[in-house]
């Protein structure tokens, strides 16, 4: 759904970036104006509740309306007419498709909606279509694949794929006393040679840097690697690490992110406990997942959590609404279990706290949404040769990683990788030629039609172009 | 109570049998046999007294679970009443006690017969008997709902009350509709296995006969010997034929309307046919060295539990000479019983899936004491209500058995014929093992004997519950009660 691209009308471009309005000041709706205003973008914001308005209009230089975000006078006033885009994030999914109608019915403008209710996600496709949206985005259920993505490596802090799923972005941690300690990494390619692998980013006391080949690992270094699935797998599983997926998990909370990660995993052969206080909201779970175990209790219980057996858990994963009990709960099981533990944060308020605390692989659902908006907005901005594809913020939004499709000649193809002068802290991690992954060296070149992988220190690249110095 | 309409409608079901009675005169003409005389003056008698009931329509025409529950069980009685007085009038039956017994074995499709010398009756009372398998096994309720039109939304409550399974739910929003489409399919199934049975040169008269007592899952047969004498294609085509009318009705429906994917899947029938495959594959090792070759052995197999799982009783052997094991199993098939919505009878599959879900959820339990586990069937969670009337009908199952087990106990006879005796009536069967196998009959028991029997073959029709009802004083309290009011 997020490496979605569609054609789009273009609007009245301000050079200064684009008009958006975001309707529903909640988490998502302040991360992304955190995150659009940044990009310089100019903003209004609707929401029905004064005060939550308020609390974002007074931090960023945005424009707050308040009122009903689906109603066309309010859509007049906060100027649809010409506005490039709008995002619907409110807690209603009815309303988040309803004012993207409006919209789309209005101005004809191009518009975006999260739903998040199981019951659309499936046909959400469908739904995108029907109604002429240009993306319909589940945060939930993308926080969910990606959970699942490291339970079916749990070595892994991370695992970002890219090439519809071809290629993946693997950040894991290098414990006491591995092989790799001690190694500059153009040793890598020399002692693994069947496994092409990438170091394309690394952490060091909370340092990020994008190595050369004569850059040494040293023990607690995060490092992260580009390869394909097979040999991501086969390179981890030679420095010594356990590449088998997780047998079971227990999951905290039973909200949408928990159903949608029970059912891949139940779909991936892993044994699901979910443990949820609301009773009724048991009885839906047990109806939807009728394989998973469903628990009725207090996930923050430490006896009920005994009894259900974290400390024999091979997994964990607190999802519960609220940040400050899923932090507990990872520290409590990292404390007596070995579970690989997943956390989700929903709000980036204390980064730097979490990041400290060494709570392993973190899901932010929050960040997931506005990495996807962010990927549109970009791409509508630019009329270049290259369109982006996909996007992560990596290591706390410190490194970019961006997938390129080249539709265009421009200075940057056709020629070997080695003459072009590529700007610093830069990488060209792999090139996607008619779906065979390429880790290019010297000689390769980025022809048309391929579509390149690029991680970076630097932000705002909208075009393969800006690599270059 | 509102009795009127409860009247009105047992009126109306004696119209209804008095045009079914004329069925068999049609026989009796064809043949040249004077007992067809018998049947037309039963008719008349019950068109009267159809008449007479039906005479003034109520003015209140809603009705409740309770008269649903009232009328069906009472018009069940009645039915069989007026039923079986063809066999007695004519002598061909000569014990009311008997000749009540046989018809209400036939209405409730159980096909347990008190006759020794079947090929002895005459070609009409023959028919008679396999043609209140056809009526019972869909039901005669059902077919009213389906001709006559009926005020109010209420009419679910006889459907309810009629039909099998533990939730009855309706193929299309109207109540009418879905009857009708009931017994359209009920009606075209029947034709077709009428019409293989003719292609294998089966007589008319007994390929009548046999499809009939199929489609009902009843079991009677127009021979002492049962299906012995018929030849190996007609055992197959009735065979395959019992499996089929013990699949729940909704299966055809999806079928019919093109969502072949969803009708596959229905939990249900998949157990079923899981059921059936493995129980054949277990009697056909145990049978492997008593026939000349492997097919005829799997026949047997295979037709015997399908007439036991459908509940249906046919015979084509004497299983009561086959080893402990096959036997063990025949006995454990007829409390499973077939599909919810079809006709056979017996505890039904739909409960026996639910019966054990319910088990691991009780095992789960202790595992986990404060898991939560909705119980679903195709992909439905099963309603709390629905679950605990499954665990409630069982225990009252259980209870009539060993009630009635305990009475015919009296008579002193092995264990084996008492219990079967009781598992064969309760489950709609037919023939049990010992004294009442498929090669023996009913009449040895005493009359006191085949009227707990008669009760316990009405019970496992209706399903328990409407019976059960009918003696509830709750009830009959309040229907006093009301009658005083409007004196």
């Amino acid at each position: 759904m997020l490496d979605f691209m569609t054609s789009f009308t273009v609007g009245s471009q301000s050079k200064h970036g684009l008009k958006i309005i975001i309707v529903g000041a909640g988490s998502v709706g302040s991360t992304l104006v955190e995150q659009l205003v940044k990009e310089g973008h100019n903003i209004t914001l609707i929401d029905q509740n004064p005060e939550s308005l308020h609390s974002i209009t007074n931090l960023y230089d945005i424009m707050g309306i308040v009122g009903n975000g689906a109603s066309y006078s309010v859509q007049l006033e906060a100027g649809i007419k010409d506005t490039d885009l709008l995002i619907a994030v409110t807690n209603s999914d009815e309303l988040n498709l309803l004012c993207c109608t409006v919209a789309k019915q209005v101005a004809n403008c191009n518009a975006i909606a999260r739903v998040r209710t199981p019951d659309y996600n499936e046909e959400s496709n469908y739904l995108r279509e029907k109604l002429g949206l240009v993306m319909v985005m589940n945060p939930e259920f993308e926080a969910a694949k990606e959970a699942a993505r490291v339970l079916y490596l749990p070595t892994a802090l991370e695992v970002n794929s890219f090439a519809h799923g071809q290629a993946e972005i693997i950040k894991f941690k290098v414990p006491e006393y591995n092989v790799l300690e001690g190694k500059p990494i153009y040793s890598l390619s020399r002692d693994y040679p069947q496994c092409k692998i990438l170091i394309c980013a690394v952490e060091r006391n909370g340092d990020v840097y994008i190595p050369s080949g004569d850059f040494v690992i040293h023990t607690g270094d995060v490092l992260s690697f580009v390869s394909t699935r097979q040999n991501a797998k086969l390179f981890l599983d030679q420095i010594g690490f356990n590449t088998k997926q997780v047998k079971n998990t227990i999951i905290i909370g039973g909200g949408k992110a928990a159903y949608y990660l029970a059912q891949q995993l139940l779909n991936m052969g892993i044994d699901v406990k979910i443990i949820e206080r609301n009773m009724k909201r048991c009885e839906e779970l047990s109806i939807l997942l009728p394989n998973a175990i469903i628990i009725n209790g207090d996930g923050s219980d430490t006896e009920l959590l005994k009894e259900e057996g974290i400390e024999f858990a091979e997994s964990f994963v607190p999802l519960t609404g609220t940040d400050t009990e899923n932090i507990m709960l990872t520290l409590y099981a990292k404390q007596i279990s070995n579970a690989k533990v997943i956390t989700k944060i929903n709000r980036s308020t204390f980064k730097n706290v979490i990041a400290k605390l060494d709570l392993g692989s973190v899901v932010y659902p929050e960040q997931i949404t506005s990495e996807a908006i962010i990927k549109y907005v970009r791409a509508k901005k630019n009329s270049y040769n290259s369109n982006i594809q996909t996007l992560y913020h990596m290591f706390d939004s410190r490194i970019e990683a961006i997938e390129f499709l080249v539709e265009k000649e421009s200075p940057a193809t056709g020629i070997p990788l080695m003459e072009l002068t590529l700007k610093k802290n830069l990488l060209i991690s792999f090139i996607n030629r008619n779906g065979k992954i390429i880790i290019p060296n010297g000689q390769d070149c980025i022809q048309i039609g391929d579509t390149v992988m690029i991680v970076t220190s630097h932000t705002g690249f909208k075009d393969l172009e800006d690599i270059l110095e | 109570m509102n009795i009127s309409i409860v009247r009105y409608l047992l009126g109306q079901i004696l119209k209804i049998e008095a045009i079914l009675l004329l069925f068999p005169c049609i026989v009796a003409f064809i043949f040249r046999e004077k007992q067809g005389l018998c049947f037309l003056i039963v008719s008349a008698v019950s068109a009267l007294l159809g008449i007479l009931l039906a005479a003034k329509k109520p003015k209140n025409n809603v009705f409740y679970l309770k008269e649903g529950c009232v009328t069906t069980a009472s018009s069940w009685i009645i039915l069989s009443l007026v039923g079986c007085l063809p066999f007695y009038i004519s002598r061909e039956i000569p014990s009311f006690t008997n000749a009540l017994f046989e018809t209400v074995s036939g209405f409730t499709t159980t096909g347990a017969s008190i006759l020794s010398d079947i090929e002895s009756l005459s070609k009409c009372m023959l028919f008679w008997r396999s043609f209140t398998h056809w009526i019972g096994g869909m039901g005669v309720l059902v077919f009213l709902l389906a001709i006559a039109p009926m005020a109010g939304g209420s009419n679910m409550n006889l459907m309810k009350a009629e039909s099998t399974g533990p939730s009855v739910g309706k193929l299309v929003p109207k109540v009418r509709t879905t009857a009708r489409i009931l017994y359209l399919l009920y009606l075209i199934l029947t034709i077709v296995q009428f019409l293989f049975l003719i292609l294998g040169n089966v007589p008319v008269f007994d390929s009548i006969c046999i499809a009939l007592g199929t489609a009902g899952t009843g079991g009677y047969s127009i021979k002492n010997d049962g299906f012995a004498s018929y030849s190996p294609y007609c055992i197959w085509v009735t065979g395959i034929f019992m499996v089929l009318f013990g699949v729940n009705f909704n299966f055809y429906y999806l079928f019919l309307y093109k969502k072949i994917k969803k009708a596959l899947q229905m939990e249900e029938v998949r157990t079923y046919f899981t059921i059936i495959l493995v129980s054949v594959l277990i009697i056909c090792i145990f049978n492997i060295g008593n026939y000349t070759s492997f097919v005829e052995g799997l026949m047997h197999s295979f037709f015997q539990v399908a007439s036991i799982i459908t509940t249906t009783g046919f015979a084509s052997i004497d299983f009561d000479q086959w080893e402990q094991v096959p036997k063990l199993i025949l006995l454990a098939l007829m409390f499973v019983g077939g599909c919810a919505g079809s006709t056979a009878g017996g505890i039904k599959v739909s409960r026996i899936i639910i019966f054990v879900k319910t088990v691991f959820k009780e095992l789960l339990s202790y595992i986990h004491p404060k898991s939560i586990k909705k119980i679903q069937l195709d992909h439905k969670p099963i309603e709390h209500e629905v679950i605990r009337a499954t665990n409630v009908y069982l225990i009252i199952f259980i209870l009539i058995f060993l009630i009635s087990l305990f009475f015919i106990s009296f008579e002193n006879k092995d264990f084996t014929t008492n219990f079967s005796a009781i598992a064969a009536t309760l489950n709609n069967i037919g023939p049990g093992l010992s004294m009442v196998g498929p090669m023996c009959n009913f009449d040895h028991f005493s009359i006191f004997s085949k009227y707990v029997m008669i009760f316990d073959m009405l019970a496992g029709r209706l399903e328990l519950f409407p019976l059960l009802l009918l003696f509830h004083p709750a009830l009959w309290k309040e229907y006093f009660s009301s009658r005083k009011g409007t004196i």
